[in-house]
């Protein structure tokens, strides 16, 4: 009887410990929290701070994000300001000496990454340009390898007892990401040097990858909501290039996509960044092999 | 700078050679011998440029892993000098290219088909011009990596702090002539016509591992156009400190409520509410002293701040404030030194909040300030606040629109009015007022707000003070903002006031029009929710 008790008691313990033991994980953005998933499967507990479907420059910074980050072992951010404007007074106020800039506990995505399109004069004539370079740098597939082996090496460090987990979980994502990158190289081949348009400029690294040329906007600079008069440049190059999809994210208002789409024959494409923010992707490959089918068959 | 002596000494070598080729008649042994010398020379070049190409790959893999550096080379010179220079036409080994210093930058060499061959299978998983090492020989001095580290101010460069300046401006129409005594707030519109009563520069980092800093210095003009200027704000908070502790010190605005905490242009509407103008004070409650907050180990966010501040003059309103001209509600103020911890104005605040859903956030707080004040040798004030906010925002927010926000604070203050200095007031009275506001605010459009609000203040009626301020009084405004960026915004704003008969005082109604701009300079400071 008293093993008996002892026994249970031991089996609560553990189970308590094992709850314990999970390292607490906070992603600023849905993205970086998925590369966490794949990383950290059921050894971590993830908390995503923005949804997929929201503009991540514009989060609320929620009293109940204080308390996920009070309570972090690990955040994992971009550091490339994306969430500047939202993430410093959270901070302020977590309070949490192991998420400090510097320490293992915080892993930011864009280290070791080099940003594209790096303004050379920082002045906000030119709209919401970013000083560190474009922040929207997850969707490079090349990109999402070297930040999950970054998180995975990080999580060791935090976590050495599963450090062969964790180190195990990157090779498996590394192997899938290289053997899709075949099927969506392929897939994207026969439009090389196309031209496509974007509500905003969230795409270089993307269109970097696969050979497109995402570079026409409809905000007349980044951050500025479209004009008429600019609309019309738009349709007007669109018709001289033959462009033949608009990507639109899902916190971009899809009437104006298609009212420039409708003028010269375009399709609209519903784009995500984040794994979630269209249906059927809540993982990162299948975001990729979604964005890359969904615009394979509008360029057809 | 190495490469420029290298060019020089290139330069310098091979002009000798070649002026000694020219001028002299050409003797075999010398040519031999000349011959010999610049291969001499060329070998030394070629061993100077790979000590430096090593030197330069080894800065550059303890460096050069900075993302931000590496895409925006400030080698340039280099680049530079290499092709004019006429030693560098004349030594073929010069170097021209260094990937070391002036890297490809990811869109000038696209890796994806770079001979336009790329063919299924033999798709490039790997990519040095976007990855440039692996993360292990990152350096942690990434993107802003030590808390002391130079951050940068807009965006720029690097600096020890955010730099940021704020203007506030208002066009004013009333049918009051006295809109000064109108408008409850010491940043509102103060005349007809145009106001510049908030004009700041704010300024904020980290001061080193345990500390950060922030100030706020505000100019504000008179309605004679001239300057006064106000330390709002000049506080440092720990960063570090153990059990969900955190520690202010300096001055600083109380933690009561929720727009004393807040800086003017961050507010709603162009003018503050009646509430919080007339119990809290015309430049809220804020002052010289120390706080300590702490977050309750609970699942949803809880709070508990408690702030203690001299409380004297006219930022502590409604405190140890001696008056305008040494007198407060008619008062001869006693205008004293501290006596002791009572004589300090104490402000517990605890807030909590949770997440009704994924797109809707309440907030709920509770508010306090004690302390005595100047109308008497032992009068006290307390002050009870009381708060609440909802937020909805759209899952598929753009810019953080479209939302509706609801907010309402109630305050009480009980106010015993003394005898004044030397008793010389014929009597001693105890003041119970209160009032509070709601406002809601429906972002409908990206950048555009519309809002409406109601006042209420309830002032205890004296026979014995005829103070303006004494007056209970009502208000409705409406406004509408719009935000062409989040660094600028234009407000139309009107007003209703309806001032309310007292012993002393007519009834009157108030009509009043606001045409306000901003602009931010700098550094934007976040939002806080």
């Amino acid at each position: 009887m008293m093993k008996k008790i002892l026994l249970i008691l031991s089996t609560i313990l553990a189970c308590a410990f094992a709850a314990q033991a999970k390292l607490n994980v906070v992603a600023t953005l849905p993205d970086f929290g998925s590369l966490a998933r794949e990383i950290g499967g059921d050894k971590i507990d993830i908390i995503v701070l923005a949804k997929a479907t929201e503009d991540p420059h514009f989060v609320d910074a929620r009293p109940s994000f204080v308390v996920s980050l009070r309570n972090a072992d690990a955040l994992i951010d971009g550091g490339a300001e994306l969430e500047l404007g939202w993430l410093p007074p959270l901070l302020q106020n977590a309070r949490n000496p192991k998420i400090e800039v510097g320490k293992p506990g915080r892993i930011q995505t864009s280290q070791g990454i080099r940003l594209m399109n790096v303004p050379t004069t920082a002045t906000r004539a030119a709209g919401d340009v970013h000083a560190l370079g474009n922040p929207h740098f997850t969707v490079d597939p090349i990109i999402a390898k070297a930040i999950a082996q970054h998180i995975a090496q990080s999580f060791a460090a935090l976590d050495p007892p599963n450090a062969a987990f964790y180190d195990g979980n990157y090779k498996k994502f590394e192997a899938t990401i290289n053997a899709k990158l075949q099927e969506w190289g392929a897939a994207m081949l026969p439009f090389k040097d196309q031209h496509v348009v974007a509500y905003h400029d969230s795409w270089p690294y993307f269109a970097h990858r696969f050979g497109i040329n995402i570079d026409i906007f409809l905000e007349p600079k980044p951050g500025i909501p479209p004009s008429p008069s600019h609309l019309t440049e738009v349709i007007a190059q669109m018709k001289a290039q033959h462009v033949k999809a608009v990507i639109v994210e899902p916190y971009h208002d899809r009437r104006i996509a298609e009212k420039v789409a409708n003028a010269t024959g375009a399709k609209v494409v519903e784009f995500s960044q984040f794994p979630g923010g269209i249906p059927g992707t809540n993982t990162y490959g299948k975001l990729i092999d979604t964005l890359i089918s969904r615009l394979a068959a509008a360029l057809k | 700078m190495n490469k420029f002596i290298l060019i020089g000494v290139a330069t310098a070598a091979l002009a000798t050679a070649r002026a000694q080729d020219a001028a002299s008649t050409p003797v075999p042994s010398d040519v031999e011998s000349l011959r010999q010398q610049v291969q001499a020379l060329t070998e030394t070049v070629k061993e100077l440029q790979q000590q430096m190409k090593d030197q330069q790959a080894a800065i550059g893999k303890t460096n050069g892993t900075a993302p931000a550096s590496s895409p925006n080379p400030e080698g340039s010179p280099v680049a530079a000098a290499t092709s004019p220079s006429p030693a560098a036409s004349t030594a073929a080994h010069f170097a021209t290219e260094d990937a070391a210093v002036v890297s490809s930058t990811p869109t000038s060499s696209p890796n994806v088909n770079a001979n336009g061959t790329a063919v299924s299978g033999n798709f490039p998983t790997t990519d040095t011009s976007v990855v440039s090492s692996a993360p292990e020989t990152i350096s942690s001095t990434g993107t802003g990596a030590s808390l002391t580290q130079p951050i940068s101010i807009g965006g720029g460069g690097k600096n020890y702090m955010n730099i940021s300046f704020d203007g506030l401006f208002a066009l004013a129409g009333s049918s009051a002539r006295d809109l000064d005594h109108i408008e409850v707030g010491d940043h509102d519109p103060q005349q007809r016509g145009f106001n510049a009563r908030n004009i700041e520069l704010a300024f904020d980092g980290a001061v080193d591992p345990y500390f950060e800093g922030f100030a706020n210095i505000v100019f504000k003009l008179n309605n004679d156009n001239q300057t006064e200027v106000e330390v709002e704000e000049a506080f440092l908070q720990t960063t570090s400190l153990p059990f969900n502790l955190q520690l202010k010190a300096g001055q600083f605005f109380s933690a009561f409520g929720r727009i004393n905490p807040t800086h003017p242009h961050t507010w709603d509407f162009a003018d503050a509410p009646i509430v919080h103008g007339r119990l809290l004070g015309p430049d809220g409650l804020r002052g010289v002293g120390a706080q300590i907050s702490w977050i309750v180990p609970v699942p949803w966010y809880s709070q508990f701040i408690l702030g203690v501040q001299n409380g004297r003059g006219g930022t502590g309103y409604s405190f140890r404030n001696p008056g305008d001209g040494g007198m407060f509600f008619d008062r001869r103020t006693t205008d004293r030194e501290l006596r002791g911890l009572q004589d300090f104005v104490w402000i517990p605040r605890w807030e909590n909040s949770v997440d009704l859903s994924p797109t809707q956030v309440v907030l709920a707080g509770v508010s306090g300030a004690f302390g005595s004040n100047e109308t008497g040798a032992d009068s006290r004030t307390q002050i009870y606040g009381a708060d609440f906010l909802y937020k909805w925002k759209s899952a598929n927010a753009e810019g953080g629109f479209p939302f509706v926000k609801w907010q309402t604070e109630f305050m009480y203050r009980r106010f015993e009015a003394g005898r004044g200095v030397n008793e010389s007031f014929p009597v001693a009275e105890t003041f119970h007022d209160w009032g509070l506001y709601s406002q809601v605010l429906w972002g409908f459009k990206k950048g555009w707000v519309a809002g409406i609000r109601g006042d209420y203040l309830d002032m205890e009626d004296s026979r014995f003070t005829d103070d303006f301020e004494r007056q209970s009084r009502s208000r409705i405004s409406a406004n509408l903002t719009w935000y062409p960026t989040e660094f600028s915004k234009i407000r139309l704003q009107y007003n209703h006031d309806f001032l309310y008969e007292n012993f002393f005082l007519a009834d009157r109604d108030v009509d009043s029009v606001f045409l306000q701009f901003e602009f931010i300079l700098g550094a934007h400071g976040a939002h806080k929710f």
